[in-house]
């Protein structure tokens, strides 16, 4: 691989640019392919095959031949509302397991830069942060605050956009009231139901760090059941 | 769904050429039964033998460096090695968990 290649990919993962190697394991060539495009020179013949393995977001060689294909694709984003203690350790594990990480608290107090660095950290309103960042149905939401003014809009919000997983922190009670709101708020039994509440599988911590641990835990695990 | 679990592997190759080192970067490319990492997995080399990442659960790396460091002294292009399961008489280079893998490795020049 020539230095120049490497430097394009590290660029492009830092864009969170979807994209894929192409390898001649013969002859060491390689080169970045963007989908949507033809793949250039000796990997032309193959434009359909590396196609297929994009879609798929697949690495292997293609077979009968000698290329290697490695695709990139974006890491699933994650919105954490509440920059509490728990959201600190969140964002470390979130880090090596390589999720985007936002985090929005209105509270100035806890959105503070120097809490949270490297972290985009939107000191808003869940509904107008919501608007700040693009979401679909391969983002997660954890809401940390256990405050009903500040997570049960970004909830409705989450489940109004089908996020893939939705979790709430706060006790069995906390959670009981707050299933009845967003019922009188006229949501279902099933999208109530999806929410993860009391949060995280049941590791018996306590500590900031160990209920972080067991929501990233929960998070992973949802992210390959879907 | 997936997630990109991606390890920094090129991100440190980059840091190891920055400061003067021969990167040769290893990566899984194929696999057949229960093999520990999955393709794309990646480890890198340098020209003293030092290594970041893996390609295995550990069953193959030291094999991994020696060819790497072949690889920069003959200063081939690259190369590509399979691992087979290891039969019992200990210490031979093989996967213990029964897999087979094959592993290509390249200079970065």
């Amino acid at each position: 691989m020539k230095i120049k290649t490497l430097e394009e990919i590290l660029k492009k993962k830092s864009s969170k640019t979807e994209f894929a190697i192409l390898t001649n394991l013969e002859n060491g060539d390689s080169e970045i392919y963007l989908p949507g495009t033809s793949p250039k020179g000796e990997f032309s013949k193959y434009a359909d095959e590396i196609e297929n393995f994009f879609k798929s977001k697949k690495n292997g060689v293609i077979e009968n031949s000698e290329i290697f294909v490695e695709t990139y694709i974006k890491p699933i984003k994650v919105i954490i509302v509440g920059a509490v203690h728990i959201a600190q350790y969140l964002v470390d594990f979130a880090k090596s397991l390589n999720f985007e990480i936002s985090i929005i608290d209105p509270r100035g107090y806890f959105a503070s830069e120097q809490r949270f660095p490297d972290i985009k950290v939107i000191n808003k309103w869940p509904k107008e942060a919501f608007e700040e960042i693009e979401t679909n149905s391969s983002t997660a939401l954890i809401a940390l605050t256990h405050d009903p003014k500040i997570d049960d809009p970004a909830l409705q919000y989450a489940l109004k956009n089908k996020f893939y997983y939705i979790g709430a922190l706060g006790s069995k009670k906390t959670h009981e009231n707050r299933c009845q709101r967003l019922s009188e708020a006229g949501f279902t039994n099933n999208e109530i139901n999806s929410i993860h509440g009391p949060i995280g599988i049941k590791l018996g911590g306590k500590s900031a760090p160990e209920i972080a641990l067991s929501i990233i835990a929960q998070l992973v695990s949802e992210t390959y059941k879907k | 769904m997936k997630n990109s679990f991606d390890e920094k592997i090129l991100d440190e190759a980059k840091d190891w050429i920055k400061a003067n080192q021969k990167v040769v970067l290893a990566t899984v490319i194929q696999t057949w039964g229960s093999s520990p990492r999955q393709v794309g997995s990646r480890m890198i080399v340098n020209e003293k033998g030092d290594f970041s990442g893996s390609v295995s659960g550990g069953c193959v790396e030291s094999a991994v460096v020696s060819e790497c460091l072949s690889l920069i002294k003959d200063n081939k292009p690259c190369k590509k090695i399979e691992f087979k399961v290891s039969n019992e008489s200990a210490w031979e280079v093989g996967l213990a968990c029964g897999g087979e893998i094959a592993v290509y490795i390249e200079q970065i020049h």
